[in-house]
């Protein structure tokens, strides 16, 4: 059996997406995803150092530390997909300690069948998003 | 007589594609580069396989294949566009054409504060080299204005600030919103004043017949690779006395007479502007490519493609939600239909209609001062080519309008 690669706060997402029909209902589970967005980044903060490169559309990160010491990524993004993909990613590391974060996988994308039925560009986002996330996070610990 | 459709579609191997999502391929993303007949790909595989050789070179079989075959190709390429071999000069496309331009004419014959005219629609292609020489040079860029009502451009705004201009940059055909500008009257005003004329034709040549020598204009500027030839080979068409003021664009081997450590002499002609080994199978596929094309009545393609276009953006604006740019039912509207969801955001878009498996272009498309002045960061673009079918477009407005009611 595969060693699951996300914090198991993550699995009931991940499981929601496995059990869609189609690639056209997990879109649509990730544009809900994208409306509740944990911690969502407001347009008026995105600037050119929180704007993650890479992505055809406008994707922006801030990466903080809660009361606790505790990870928090904030993001927004101009594309659902990407927000959405944020959203899970933001469901994924919030509450985390640095330490945790910086050894996140990306495998629950592949999981969700989400990576696989983006566009290589599209995907090169997720990954540059998620690097970004994952290398402000070694930087915290 | 009609086109037939369905055996030019014969001709595309690729139009059988099935995504790995199980989906057959709708290739609608023409204006960004079309796709190529089974004789195209074949010429270049047999120059691979039989007679691979570098050109001008050598005394050897198939260094003389090679060579002639190279200049075959530009003997056909040329009369396709209605001009003789001299007045063509071998490219990477349309964009190293206008650097051309601008590096090895205006460079050379423009002074401190000399006109150049561009317009608002052009691609950065025609846009940054002439930001470049205003920095290099002091050059003064105007910018012709778009009508945002009509999406045509501004041709009063445009007769002022041809006042004194020294060259005339415009896009035959934008490939934002397919339409075609009146390059007619553009090269006639033009050239009242003596002003130089450069058509970037990247968009215009798939969809008409251009003969050089009857349309006036001083350069012609055309890639292959969206009228079916091979990508990385393009051409510039220059009057004969606007290349005779041009100088050395790119320097090294094959542009040279002589070189010794006194000094270098240069060919004259096309040859100055073709430095380093010449893109041989690239130009034997253009050729056949150019071949394959002249089998055709132009009218009829566009005609064709207008048909299409046309139908495709009276139903998409019946669609809530959906703004189309551009004019697709002017006649001399080429196939590029632009447009935006209100609420669906365009990359999104973009990737639920490939999901349908169509092939649409998103972003900018290389245009940002056009984007500007339509006021939106991107659009989505669908553009047609001799292949497609209303069958085609009818699955994509339905696929589109299913896509619209679930996810706006």
């Amino acid at each position: 059996m595969a060693v699951r690669g996300w914090p198991e706060h993550l699995d009931s997402v991940v499981e929601e997406f496995e059990d869609c029909f189609d690639s056209m209902e997990r879109y649509e589970l990730l544009f809900e995803y994208a409306k509740k967005h944990p911690s969502p980044l407001p347009a008026d903060e995105w600037d050119e150092d929180n704007q993650v490169h890479g992505c055809q559309s406008r994707a922006h990160v801030v990466c903080t530390l809660d009361q606790s010491g505790n990870f928090l990524m904030r993001a927004g993004a101009d594309a659902q997909i990407v927000q959405g993909l944020m959203s899970v990613t933001a469901m994924a590391v919030n509450g985390m300690r640095p330490n945790e974060v910086s050894q996140l996988s990306p495998d629950y994308a592949d999981a969700m069948g989400i990576r696989n039925s983006l566009t290589p560009s599209r995907a090169n986002g997720f990954m540059n998003m998620f690097e970004r996330v994952r290398s402000e996070a070694e930087r915290m610990v | 007589m009609g086109l037939d459709i369905e055996a030019i579609r014969a001709d595309f191997p690729i139009l059988n594609r099935v995504l790995p999502n199980g989906k057959k391929l709708v290739y609608f993303d023409n204006a960004a580069t079309s796709q190529k007949p089974q004789v195209v790909i074949d010429a270049m595989s047999r120059y691979y396989e039989e007679y691979n050789s570098n050109a001008h070179r050598a005394n050897h079989t198939l260094a003389d294949e090679a060579t002639t075959a190279l200049e075959e190709a530009r003997s056909k390429i040329s009369r396709y566009f209605g001009t003789t071999p001299e007045n063509m000069i071998y490219t990477s496309g349309a964009t190293e054409a206008i650097n051309l331009v601008a590096y090895g004419w205006a460079r050379y014959n423009l002074q401190r504060d000399d006109v150049v005219v561009v317009t608002e629609m052009e691609h950065h292609a025609d846009i940054v080299p002439w930001q470049e020489l205003n920095k290099e040079k002091g050059i003064e860029v105007r910018y012709v204005p778009i009508n945002s009502r009509t999406f045509t451009l501004d041709m009063e705004a445009f007769e002022v600030a041809l006042e004194g201009a020294k060259l005339v940059c415009v896009v035959h055909t934008s490939n934002v919103l397919g339409i075609r500008n009146p390059v007619e009257e553009i090269i006639q005003k033009s050239q009242a004043i003596g002003a130089r004329v450069l058509l970037d034709c990247a968009q215009g040549a798939p969809h008409e017949r251009l003969f050089f020598d009857n349309m006036g204009a001083d350069f012609v500027a055309i890639s292959a690779h969206k009228m079916a030839g091979p990508t990385g080979i393009g051409c510039i068409l220059v009057k004969s006395d606007a290349m005779a003021e041009m100088g050395p664009f790119m320097t090294g081997g094959s542009m040279i007479r002589t070189v010794s450590t006194e000094g270098t002499t240069f060919q004259e002609g096309h040859a100055m502007f073709e430095t380093g080994t010449p893109r041989i199978a690239e130009a034997i596929g253009w050729g056949a490519a150019v071949g394959w094309l002249s089998q055709f009545d132009m009218k009829e393609v566009h005609a064709h493609i207008h048909d299409i276009s046309s139908w495709t953006a009276d139903q998409m604006l019946e669609i809530p939600g959906i703004r189309v740019f551009g004019d697709p039912n002017h006649p001399n509207s080429s196939g590029a239909v632009s447009f935006l969801h209100d609420s669906i955001q365009s990359q999104d878009l973009a990737i639920l209609l490939d999901e349908g498996g169509f092939a649409v272009r998103t972003g900018h498309h290389c245009a940002q001062p056009l984007m500007d002045a339509l006021g939106v960061p991107s659009t989505n673009r669908a553009s047609f080519w001799i292949y497609n079918t209303l069958d085609e477009a009818q699955a994509f407005v339905e696929h589109l309008r299913y896509v619209c009611e679930r996810f706006a």
